[in-house]
């Protein structure tokens, strides 16, 4: 039995659908060998059953012979207790075959992902990674399902043609070409039945949306009105939904009947043609029975033989969405020659904005684009390429893993991962409790902590939806400010807190990172009145300053962080 | 705070609802029946005639006879195709209308929650049984329900037929029955929640790629590389534990079946064989019950394989019961308020008993009036503001709109005198004329185009498809200000005599802010309102203020006199003003 998950799930071979599905068997080379054997075994012990019962029926009944009828009924049930258990085998190795594809196709996904950081959503929306992650790694491993029943099929075919063909040629020439043909038949129409369905489930996920909808909005209709019209609104498209399954029910239940009438008119055809040979005396009464029990069971390995293709088609899709995943390369990588990143405290400097962040100090960017601050965070934290510098060296080539731990961008919308709120708090490396405790003190995130059941031992979930957009702001704050890093930007650190806490925010953070650089971006004048330094961006550059001075001197300064409902009132009049 | 979480039905409650959902439609339910029935019967004509045609050969017959009897055999399949058509449809035609009927009722228990369950228990278990449990039910009613009634009565039917050949080999049929309905208990109570376990191992898996992929940039940056993938294999690991146990429970259940299977065959071929050479039945008889018995797997096989999609179904179907038995709202008094002057006497409140978030709370707001309540964090304040829009009863004290308590009045009433307006701007899926028709549904275009205007929504005017413009997934996706001003635009519409505002605009970026604070002040003209300030500006522009620290106000004033006063409004207030 395999160990999920692998130590390693090795490098795949990303060139192209067919080759990463040929790579997910090539890895398994033992297992799906044993996979092949009792697949085959397996298959080809249906053919038995028939067999021995038309051997009990002519050797022991029609004989008359009581000691053949009980060996053959022996080896009924010899025959069926086997292939119970190389069922139970084939199945089981089949489905460590099929996790082993879908576990590993996650783990290298997950690996590429965490290689592409910040790359990843710039270059695939998220949408398609978590498509592999609910459906393609299932389609995925269904594709492995042909190393077994998939070549057990054709042999076990084979072996019912060899069967036949000593009962009746021109039997075997029907049944052989006759149940392919059938299954040919009856496959486009369940795929047809499941087309059918899919459109229909689809309009059913859509009366389901609404109903999400309406029930994520029972705040509105509560405070607002508006229940009766959404009632209304839901039973007209439920009714349609309604009408709309009545017409998919015409049609499926069609294909559903016709899937089961073709093998049965089928079987009755052939049962009919070996009722004439056996009554004109070519085949006995046995092998009458036994031409039934072929075509029944031989319905089998060509179904799992049709299905097999179907799901190549459908897994191809899915592995080249895992491929074309990890066909994207990373847009930052290790500089060739590398630059030493400056061992003490220095300045930042991004010549695009013209804007130099001294050392050491706290320096708020009040920008007026606050896409251009976004993109200054970047370029100075180098999560693009640029020119920016630090220390007068440019960050292009300076060791990635050490600027990654020197230099960090807390954005506003970082993601809060599961976990332990102490999981979730801590960055790598260690942090003791004093620490832990400080940093959220820091961010004024005590009474956040405090409330949750068990304190910093209370499991959240991802993005901790459970705690409002300002709680979740100081954890991330929180989070930043344990780093430590010798350069931290905050991006909109205290945008959903209010007034007092962020003022209490602001004069924390100054002590916390005394003599650390620290850049926020904010046009809140609690944070900008405690800076060190103020940056105005505006219009690809930036103007430096203190708050005082910005807000006498430069107008769309004064417009830009003084948010009082008339805008017209000079700051002179309201003090 | 606190997750009250929402009934779920018992197992008695689950019986008689579906009983209820199947008789009210009882007409329909007997046809279906009888097409189900006589669909199995039809099919039963195959083994029936093979061991007609066995006998009639073993007498040395002519073709003709043969031929005859094929050719009903043919006749019966074509009927049998016939009947499971017309049944299948039937009982297509019967599970929309019972899903229609569960979906609708769903909803309308759904809407008449009382406003503090949906507070309390958090939208994100009704999104859940709204969502996937509805899903699931109808799966279940659609695909498992019908394929597990025609097994049963294939099953039926068949060891019918065998009885009806011979009663003593009809017993052989059954011999392996005890074991199989054993070993299926056995499995059936251990199934359910060994699927619902590999379930939710599943979907945290995906959720922990989903949460790798949409924090990748957090990865990077914070360097959690190790950390994300440790905790994605660990995932893993436990996926893979659960798959593991329903195949360890898989492996039980199918060699079982398969034995079952076998041994009535033998059985059957033993005793019939005995039967025939005492010549007490004839050959074709032993062959059609053999038959009969290959063909019994499929039935069997059905019913198992859809037997734990029903389970998990019922599971489901029991917590959509269960959003109809929560508690409903009490009566309003009826009593009409005498104008609309608020009052807060002496209100406390705690969510958990001990832990008081509001203590002796006392205010009084005039109409007209504006007033900010500002404090820090976990001061009270949205609890205030719960309190005075009427969702939750205060715990000690009271809260009155002229006079009657706001808990006191129809839900209709208290919506045309206050309202509540959070960071929330829930935008409904459905036309611009929906979205805002909820607020008054007799309002026409103009009024609509007004009110739309009042907030500053002129983007609305350009909408190609005017009112009738989809808004949401596949149609105009409004930004977080275009979605406040829909839902000002409502308020305007609403028209209540109070606004309470909590904290309405701090999710918005500073600028979609400042926009959104243009549109707030058309909405504020000549109303109460009471602003839970999130910014200070708020506060300075409101005609008194409050500020609330530790559930109780400590300091009420105008702005100046606050700001005069010296006390923790003014400290605050010079900060703001980087004083």
């Amino acid at each position: 039995m395999p160990i999920m998950p692998l130590a390693d799930p090795g490098t795949p071979d990303a060139r192209g659908p067919g080759r990463y599905l040929w790579w997910l068997v090539v890895r398994q080379p033992l297992r799906v060998l044993r996979g092949s054997f009792f697949g085959t075994v397996w298959m080809v012990g249906l053919t038995l059953p028939p067999y021995l019962t038309s051997r009990a029926i002519d050797d022991g009944l029609r004989a008359r012979d009581t000691t053949a009828l009980l060996w053959w009924t022996a080896a009924i049930v010899a025959v069926g207790a086997a292939n119970a258990l190389l069922g139970m085998m084939r199945h089981r190795t089949m489905t460590f075959i099929r996790l082993d594809a879908s576990f590993r196709t996650v783990q290298v996904v997950v690996r590429h992902a965490t290689r592409l950081g910040a790359a990843l959503p710039r270059r695939m929306s998220t949408g398609e990674v978590i498509a592999v992650g609910s459906t393609d790694v299932n389609r995925i491993a269904q594709v492995l399902t042909f190393v077994g029943p998939g070549v057990g099929s054709i042999i076990a075919y084979v072996v019912v043609a060899v069967l036949l063909l000593n009962v009746s040629g021109l039997l075997a020439a029907i049944v052989l070409i006759g149940v392919p043909a059938m299954v040919l038949l009856v496959s486009p129409l369940l795929r047809r039945l499941q087309r059918v369905e899919t459109e229909y489930r689809e309009q059913q996920g859509i009366l389901t949306a609404l109903a999400g909808d309406v029930v994520s909005g029972l705040r509105v209709l509560g405070g607002i009105g508006g229940k009766e019209l959404f009632s209304t609104r839901y039973r007209q498209r439920s009714a349609a939904l309604r009408d709309e399954g009545y017409r998919v029910g015409a049609v499926a239940s069609w294909i559903q009947a016709c899937a089961v009438g073709a093998p049965a008119l089928f079987l009755a055809a052939v049962i009919w043609l070996g009722a004439r040979t056996a009554a004109a005396g070519d085949i006995t009464v046995g092998e009458l029975v036994a031409v039934y029990g072929y075509v029944a069971m031989l319905t089998t390995p060509v179904y799992f033989f049709i299905e097999t293709a179907y799901d190549f088609t459908r897994g191809l899709v899915a592995a080249r969405r895992v491929t074309n995943i990890l066909d994207i390369e990373p847009d930052v990588t290790e500089a060739p020659a590398s630059t030493p990143a400056p061992t003490g405290p220095a300045d930042l400097h991004d010549p695009a904005t013209g804007l130099t962040v001294p050392a050491g100090v706290l320096t708020v960017i009040a920008a007026a684009e606050p896409a251009e601050a976004l993109a200054l965070a970047d370029r100075l934290a180098r999560l693009t390429d640029s020119e920016a510098t630090w220390g007068g060296a440019p960050l292009a080539s300076m060791p990635l893993d050490e600027l990654r731990r020197r230099v960090v961008v807390a954005d506003n919308d970082a993601y809060l991962f599961a976990g332990s709120v102490r999981d979730t708090l801590t960055p790598p490396g260690d942090h003791d409790e004093e620490s832990v405790a400080e940093a959220v003190h820091t961010a004024v995130a005590d009474d956040v902590v405090e409330a949750l059941p068990d304190g910093l031992d209370t499991h959240v979930g991802n993005q901790v939806r459970t705690l409002s957009g300002g709680q979740r702001q100081r954890l991330r704050l929180a989070r930043a400010v344990l780093t430590r890093a010798d350069v931290l930007i905050l991006i909109e650190p205290t945008s959903a807190v209010d007034s007092h806490t962020e003022s209490v925010i602001a004069d924390r953070l100054r002590d916390t990172r005394a003599g650390l650089t620290t850049i926020v971006v904010s046009t809140s004048p609690l944070f900008l009145a405690a800076a060190d330094l103020v940056a105005h961006l505006h219009d690809g550059t930036a103007d430096t300053g203190d708050h005082e001075t910005l807000l006498r001197t430069a107008p769309a300064y004064h417009a830009l962080v003084d948010r009082r409902t008339g805008d017209d009132q000079p700051a002179e009049a309201s003090r | 705070m606190t997750t009250a979480r929402l009934p779920v039905a018992d197992r008695r409650d689950v019986r008689s609802a579906t009983w209820r959902l199947l008789t009210d439609d009882r007409r329909a339910m007997i046809t279906v029946l009888v097409l189900y029935c006589a669909s199995a019967a039809a099919g039963l004509a195959g083994p029936w005639i093979v061991g007609r045609i066995i006998d009639q050969v073993e007498s040395g017959t002519t073709t003709t006879t043969v031929d005859a009897l094929a050719a009903t055999a043919c006749a019966f399949v074509l009927a049998q195709v016939l009947l499971t058509r017309f049944a299948r449809y039937a009982g297509h035609r019967f599970g929309e209308r019972a899903l229609a009927r569960l979906r609708e009722r769903f909803l309308d228990s759904a809407l008449d929650l009382p406003m503090s369950t949906v507070e309390h228990a958090g939208t994100g278990d009704l999104m859940t049984r709204a969502s996937s449990d509805v899903a699931t039910v109808g799966n279940s009613a659609r695909d498992a329900l019908p394929e597990i009634f025609l097994g049963f009565v294939q099953m039926t039917f068949m060891i019918g037929a065998i009885f009806f050949l011979d009663p003593v080999l009809g017993l052989c049929a059954l011999i392996s029955m005890p074991a199989l309905a054993l070993v299926t208990r056995w499995y059936l109570r251990r199934a359910r929640d060994a699927y619902l376990a590999e379930g939710a191992a599943n979907t945290e898996l995906a959720e922990d790629l989903a949460a790798t992929a949409e924090g990748a940039r957090t990865v990077e940056v914070l360097r959690m590389r190790a950390d994300r993938i440790g905790g994605n294999d660990a995932h893993i690991g436990a996926a893979f534990a659960t798959r593991v146990r329903t195949l360890a429970l898989r492996s039980v259940l199918f060699p079982s079946i398969d034995i079952a299977h076998t041994l009535p065959v033998a059985a059957t071929l033993l005793v019939g064989g005995a039967f025939y050479l005492n010549d007490q039945v004839t050959l074709g008889t032993v062959a059609a019950a053999t038959l009969y018995l290959w063909q019994l797997v499929d039935p069997i096989n059905t019913i198992l394989i859809w037997i734990e999609n029903l389970q998990s179904g019922s599971a489901a179907f029991a917590r959509i019961e269960g959003v109809g038995k929560a508690p409903a709202a009490p009566a309003p008094s009826g009593r009409t308020p005498d104008g609309d002057r608020l009052d807060i006497t002496d209100v406390g409140y705690a969510y958990l008993p001990g832990h008081d978030v509001l203590r002796g709370v006392t205010l009084s707001v005039r109409p007209g009036e504006r007033l900010a309540i500002v404090g820090p964090s976990g001061a009270g304040k949205s609890t205030l503001g719960r309190l005075l829009a009427g969702i939750d009863a205060p715990g000690t004290g009271r809260v009155t709109i002229g006079g009657v308590d706001v808990t006191d009045l129809d839900p209709a009433e208290l919506r045309r005198r206050v309202a509540l307006v959070t960071q929330e701007h829930h935008v409904f899926l459905g036309t611009l004329r929906d979205n805002l028709a909820l607020a008054a549904p007799d309002a026409d275009d103009r009024r609509m185009f007004d009110a739309l205007e009042a907030v500053g929504a002129t983007w609305a005017e350009a909408l190609p498809g005017g009112l009738d413009t989809m808004l949401g997934a596949g149609g105009m996706r409004p930004d977080a200000s275009q979605s406040q001003q829909l839902a000002l635009a409502r308020l305007v519409l609403a028209d209540p005599h109070t606004l309470i505002l909590d904290e309405a605009t701090s999710m918005l970026d500073p600028r979609a802010a400042r926009d959104a604070e243009r549109s707030l002040a058309a909405v504020l003209e000549g109303r109460t309102v009471i602003a839970i300030a999130h910014r200070l500006h708020t506060a300075h522009d409101a005609d008194r203020v409050a500020v609330m620290e530790n559930g109780v106000v400590t300091e009420l004033g105008s702005h100046d006199e606050l700001a005069a006063a010296g006390g923790t409004y003014a400290a605050l207030w010079r900060s703001w003003h980087g004083g």
